[in-house]
C-alpha cells in the first residue's frame, strides 16, 4: 500500500491579500481513491491548480514517485501524469470522441494527423472503463455524463496515474453517478490514484480510502484513512470549531412588521417551483444550500434576468413583476451585491471613484445629464471613509484593490444609493479572516439601521454569525427554515441533515427536465 | 442568546488609510496622448525641414487638415461604439449611406445645404440605430452584425445610385458647397484680423463632434454608462445600467458620425457617389486605437482620436512628399501603429509591476 505516487509537502501559495495555501500536504498512493474536502475557499481548486501545473507553488516540494518535480503547465503535468477532469467540460464539442480523447498526443504519420489509427486507443481506452461509445460520435452529441466519461478516458490515453475528479457527481443523476463510481472503482484496480474532490459525504464515505480536509488554505486533515472518522468529524474539520462563528451582539427584529421583501409560491424558468420566502426590516434572512442549488438564480429571477413564471413577489407589499436591474434599483431600491466579484461586481479596469457611484449618476446628473466630478468624489469618499477601504486614490482602478476591499468598492455602490432592500451574494468568499470579519461588522450594523438583508451563503458559519433565519434551499426548493439560536455545533447539523434527506432521494426535478 | 463578543466597527475603523494622493504617480513619458502631441509637432517640423513644401499652406497643409478633420470625425464614430466594447466595421458604408441622403436631398428636393446635412445625419442615425437594434435584440455580436450591415449597405447604396442618377453621382450642388469644400479661416475676418489659412472651414464639424463628445465621456451620466457597459457589461446590468440601451445608443451616435464623416468627404471631393467611404474602416481603427482608445471598451480619448489621425495623416503626407513609394509607405505606418500599441501596453506593465510591487 506504500506506493506513493505523488508526495506534496507545505505547499504555499499567496495571492495578493490572501494566502490561498498554506502550508499544505497531500500524499497520494497508487489504487486509492482519496477524498479531497473543504468548504468552499479552503484552498481546493487552488491546490488541484498547483497539482496541474496551472499555479506554480511559491514554496513546498512536489515529489513525484520520490523525485521533484514543478509542473509549469497543464501540460507538463500532463506529461508527469497527472490528470485532472474539471467541473466545467473541457471537450472540444466539434470533435469526434476519439479525436477528444487523443488530443494531447495524436497518432500521426509523417507529421499528419492519422484518423484512422486513431479509434483503436480511443476504444481500448473506453473499453477499459467499460463504457460502450461510438468513437465517431461527436461530443457535442454525448450528455453531460456521457462526456465526463469521456474526460476520463482522456486522462486514461494519457497514462495518468493520478487523475483528480473536481466535483464529478454535481451534475449527474444518481444512476449517472453510480455509473462514474463504477468506473472510478477500475481505475483504482488498475493501480490508478484518483483524488475525489466533492461536497456530498455520503459519496465520499461511499468510494474513498483516504482523506485530506482543508480549511483556510491549511491541511487540517492530511491523508489519512477514511475508516477512522466519522461523516461528523469530517464536517466538524472542514467547518472548524475555533473559528465557527463570531458572537454578534444580540439586534431586536421586530417579527410583527410587515415584510420588505416577499415570495409567495414563486416558480421561475429557471426551475424553481413554490419558493415562499419573507424578509422584514432589519432581518437578515439566510439562504443557505450547496453550490448549484439555485440561489443566486433565484435572486436573477427575481431582478428581471430569468422568467417568474409563477407565484407573487411582493415588495412593501405591492405585487411587482420587476423587468430589470435597473428597475430594481431606482423604482423598488433594492441592491444585489453579487457572487462573482470579478464578473458581475467590480468595473476592474475603472478608478474606485465611479464603481462606487455608478448607482447614483442619476440622482446626481443636472441638466444634459451633467455629473460633477467634485460631487462624485465626494460621495466616493465619503463610503470609502465609511467603509474603511483601502485605496491609493480614487482614480486608481478596482482591478488593483485586494478581493477583500474589492468586495467593499462593490457593496459601496449600494450603499451610496440608499438601498432599501439588500441582497448580499456570497460576501466573503476569498476574502481573508480579517476583512471577512470586518464584513460581518459592516452587514450587522446595517440590519440594526433596519436595513432588511438577504444573505447568501454557502458559509455555515457566517450563516449563523449573522442570519436571523437561516432557509435552506436545494435544487431550486426551499427544504425548510431553522431559527438561529446561534449555537455554530446545533445550526450545522441541523441545517445540513435538511439538506442530506434531500439530496439522497430519488431523482431530482432538474434532470427530469435536461 | 450568549455574552456579545465584539463591538461592531472596533478594529477596522483604526487602520483606514484616508484617500490621499495616488502614492505612486506612473512617470510622464508613457501618457499617450502627450506622445503623440510631441510626435506630431515633431514630425511635422522635420519634414518640413527636409522638405519646405511640406509646409505650403495652400497645396499642402490645407487638405492635409480637411483630410484629417474627415478622418477624424470617422475615428470618433468608430470610438463611440469601441467604448462599449463594440466594433463598426460598416462605418465607411454608412458615410456612404449618410451621404447618399444629402446628395438626394439636394438633387431632388433642391434643399439648401443644412437641410440636407441634417437629412444626412438622420439617415446615418437610424442606420445606426438599426444595427444596434440589431445586436440587443438577437446577440450576435457587434463584428458579425456590421460585417452583414456592410454588405448589405454596400449593395443597397450603388443600387440606389445607379437607379437614381445618370451618372452614379449627384452633382447639383446647393450654395455654399462650393466655399465650404474650399474657404479657410482665412475668409473669416473680424475686422482687420483674419484666421489660419491652413484651417478649412469643413473642421467646424470635427471640432463640434470633439466638443460634443469630450463633454460627453467626460462629465455626463450617459457617457459614463456608456464606458461601464463596455468595461464589463455583465456588472453594469447588475449595477442598474440599461446596456442594451447604451449599446444602441452608441451605434447611432457611431452612424450619425459616419454619416457626418461621409457628408464631409463628400463636400471635400465635391460629388456625392456610392464610393465615399471606401478607405474609411482601417483609418477608423487607426486613429481611435493609436489616440488610446481600447478595443475592449470602457476607456476612451477623443482628443486622442484626433492626434491619432493627425499622426496617421502626418506621416503619410509627408513621406508622401518626400517620394516614398505608396507600398514602403503602408511598411512604415504598419511600424508607427505597432510601436504606439506597444507604448500602451508598456504603460500597463509599468503600472501593474508598480501596484504588484507595493502590496
Amino acid at each position: 500500500m506504500s506506493d506513493v505516487l505523488l508526495d506534496c509537502q507545505a505547499i504555499v501559495k499567496v495571492f495578493p491579500g490572501v494566502r490561498a495555501l498554506d502550508g499544505v500536504g497531500l500524499r497520494l498512493t497508487a489504487g486509492s481513491v482519496h477524498a479531497l474536502l473543504g468548504e468552499n475557499g479552503a484552498g481546493k481548486s487552488t491546490l488541484i491548480k498547483v497539482l496541474t501545473g496551472v499555479h506554480t507553488p511559491d514554496s513546498g516540494r512536489l515529489l513525484w514517485c520520490g523525485r521533484e518535480v514543478r509542473p509549469r503547465s497543464p501540460l507538463e503535468a500532463t506529461r508527469t501524469g497527472i490528470g485532472v477532469v474539471h467541473q466545467e467540460r473541457n471537450l472540444i464539442p466539434g470533435f469526434s470522441v476519439a479525436e477528444n480523447i487523443t488530443l494531447q498526443s495524436p497518432p500521426s504519420h509523417r507529421g499528419l494527423i492519422d484518423r484512422a489509427a486513431m479509434t483503436d486507443p480511443a476504444l481500448r481506452c473506453l473499453g477499459e472503463l467499460g463504457l460502450d461509445l461510438d468513437p465517431d460520435r461527436p461530443v457535442r452529441e454525448l450528455s453531460v455524463a456521457q462526456q465526463q466519461l469521456v474526460e476520463i478516458a482522456k486522462a486514461l490515453y494519457t497514462e495518468s496515474r493520478v487523475l483528480l475528479l473536481d466535483e464529478p457527481t454535481a451534475s449527474l443523476s444518481p444512476r449517472e453517478a453510480e455509473r462514474l463510481f463504477e468506473v472510478v472503482r477500475r481505475l483504482k484496480a488498475r493501480g490508478t490514484c484518483v483524488v475525489f474532490v466533492s461536497h456530498k459525504l455520503e459519496e465520499v464515505f461511499a468510494i474513498c480510502d483516504t482523506v485530506t480536509v482543508l480549511r483556510d488554505g491549511a491541511s487540517v486533515l492530511e491523508s489519512s484513512p477514511l475508516a477512522e472518522h466519522t461523516q461528523d468529524d469530517v464536517v466538524g474539520l472542514m467547518v472548524g470549531r475555533a473559528h465557527a462563528a463570531t458572537e454578534m451582539r444580540p439586534r431586536e427584529v421586530d417579527t410583527s412588521a410587515p415584510p420588505v421583501l416577499s415570495f409567495d409560491g414563486v416558480s421561475t424558468a429557471a426551475g424553481h417551483r413554490d419558493i415562499s420566502l419573507d424578509v422584514r426590516p432589519g432581518e437578515i434572512v439566510g439562504l443557505y444550500g450547496l453550490v448549484g442549488a439555485g440561489r443566486s438564480e433565484l435572486v436573477k429571477a427575481m431582478l428581471g434576468l430569468d422568467r417568474v413564471t409563477g407565484g407573487e413577489i411582493r415588495v412593501h407589499g405591492e405585487p411587482v413583476r420587476i423587468a430589470s436591474p435597473r428597475q430594481a434599483l431606482h423604482r423598488f431600491g433594492i441592491g444585489y451585491l453579487t457572487e462573482n466579484r470579478k464578473e458581475e461586481g467590480v468595473f476592474l479596469d475603472q478608478p474606485i471613484a465611479r464603481n462606487i457611484t455608478v448607482t447614483v449618476w442619476k440622482r446626481l446628473a443636472k441638466a444634459l445629464g451633467f455629473v460633477s466630478a467634485r460631487e462624485e468624489r465626494d460621495v466616493a469618499h465619503d463610503l470609502v471613509e465609511r467603509l474603511g477601504i483601502r485605496i491609493a486614490g480614487l482614480e486608481r482602478h478596482a482591478g488593483e484593490l485586494s478581493g477583500g476591499n474589492q468586495q467593499k468598492v462593490s457593496l459601496a455602490k449600494w450603499l451610496a444609493a440608499d438601498t432599501r432592500l439588500l441582497i448580499v451574494d456570497e460576501p466573503t468568499v476569498g476574502v481573508d479572516v480579517r476583512t471577512k470579519h470586518a464584513f460581518h461588522e459592516l452587514i450587522w450594523e446595517l440590519a440594526r439601521d433596519g436595513l432588511p438583508i438577504l444573505l447568501i451563503s454557502s458559509d455555515l458559519a457566517e450563516m449563523v454569525t449573522l442570519a436571523d433565519r437561516v432557509v435552506v434551499m436545494a435544487d431550486h426548493r426551499i427544504r425548510g427554515e431553522v431559527d438561529n439560536d446561534r449555537d455554530y455545533e446545533r445550526m450545522s447539523g441541523r441545517i445540513i441533515r435538511i439538506i442530506h434527506d434531500r439530496a439522497t432521494s430519488a431523482v431530482r426535478p432538474r434532470e427530469v427536465e435536461a | 442568546m450568549t455574552t456579545p463578543v465584539i463591538p461592531p466597527g472596533s478594529d477596522t475603523r483604526s487602520t483606514r488609510a484616508t484617500p490621499s494622493r495616488p502614492a505612486h504617480r506612473l512617470p510622464f513619458w508613457v501618457n499617450q496622448r502627450l506622445g503623440l502631441l510631441v510626435l506630431v509637432v515633431g514630425l511635422s517640423a522635420l519634414f518640413g525641414v527636409v522638405q519646405p513644401t511640406f509646409l505650403d499652406e495652400r497645396l499642402v497643409l490645407f487638405p492635409l487638415v480637411r483630410d484629417v478633420s474627415t478622418l477624424t470625425v470617422v475615428a470618433l464614430a468608430q470610438m463611440v461604439v469601441l467604448s462599449v466594447g463594440h466594433m463598426n466595421l460598416a462605418v465607411g458604408r454608412m458615410a456612404a449611406f449618410g451621404a447618399l441622403f444629402a446628395g438626394l436631398g439636394y438633387d431632388r428636393l433642391g434643399l439648401p445645404l443644412p437641410l440636407g446635412l441634417l437629412l444626412c445625419l438622420c439617415a446615418g442615425a437610424a442606420i445606426g440605430a438599426l444595427t444596434g437594434w440589431i445586436i440587443t435584440r438577437t446577440g450576435v455580436s457587434s463584428f458579425v452584425v456590421t460585417l452583414a450591415m456592410d454588405f448589405a449597405l454596400l449593395g443597397l447604396v450603388s443600387l440606389l445610385y445607379s437607379a437614381l442618377t445618370e451618372n452614379a453621382a449627384f452633382t447639383t450642388k446647393p450654395s455654399g458647397l462650393a466655399e465650404l469644400r474650399s474657404y479657410s479661416l482665412a475668409d473669416i475676418c473680424v475686422g482687420p484680423v483674419c484666421g489660419s489659412p491652413v484651417i478649412p472651414q469643413l473642421a467646424q464639424f470635427t471640432v463640434l463632434a470633439l466638443l460634443g463628445l469630450g463633454f460627453l465621456y467626460g462629465a455626463t451620466r450617459i457617457g459614463r454608462e456608456l464606458l461601464l457597459t463596455g468595461a464589463n457589461p455583465a456588472a453594469a446590468e447588475l449595477s442598474g445600467i440599461p446596456t442594451g440601451r447604451r449599446v444602441i445608443l452608441a451605434h447611432t451616435l457611431s452612424g450619425l458620425l459616419a454619416a457626418l464623416a461621409g457628408f464631409m468627404a463628400a463636400v471635400s471631393t465635391g460629388t456625392f457617389r456610392a464610393s465615399i467611404g471606401d478607405d474609411f474602416m482601417l483609418p477608423s481603427f487607426l486613429g481611435s486605437v493609436l489616440g488610446g482608445t481600447l478595443l475592449t471598451g470602457g476607456v476612451v480619448s477623443v482628443v486622442g482620436a484626433l492626434l491619432g489621425t493627425a499622426l496617421v495623416g502626418v506621416i503619410r503626407k509627408g513621406l508622401d512628399l518626400l517620394g516614398v513609394g505608396l507600398e514602403s509607405l503602408n511598411v512604415y505606418l504598419g511600424c508607427v501603429l505597432l510601436l504606439a500599441l506597444s507604448a500602451d501596453r508598456v504603460r500597463t506593465v509599468v503600472s501593474h509591476r508598480k501596484v504588484v510591487r507595493s502590496t
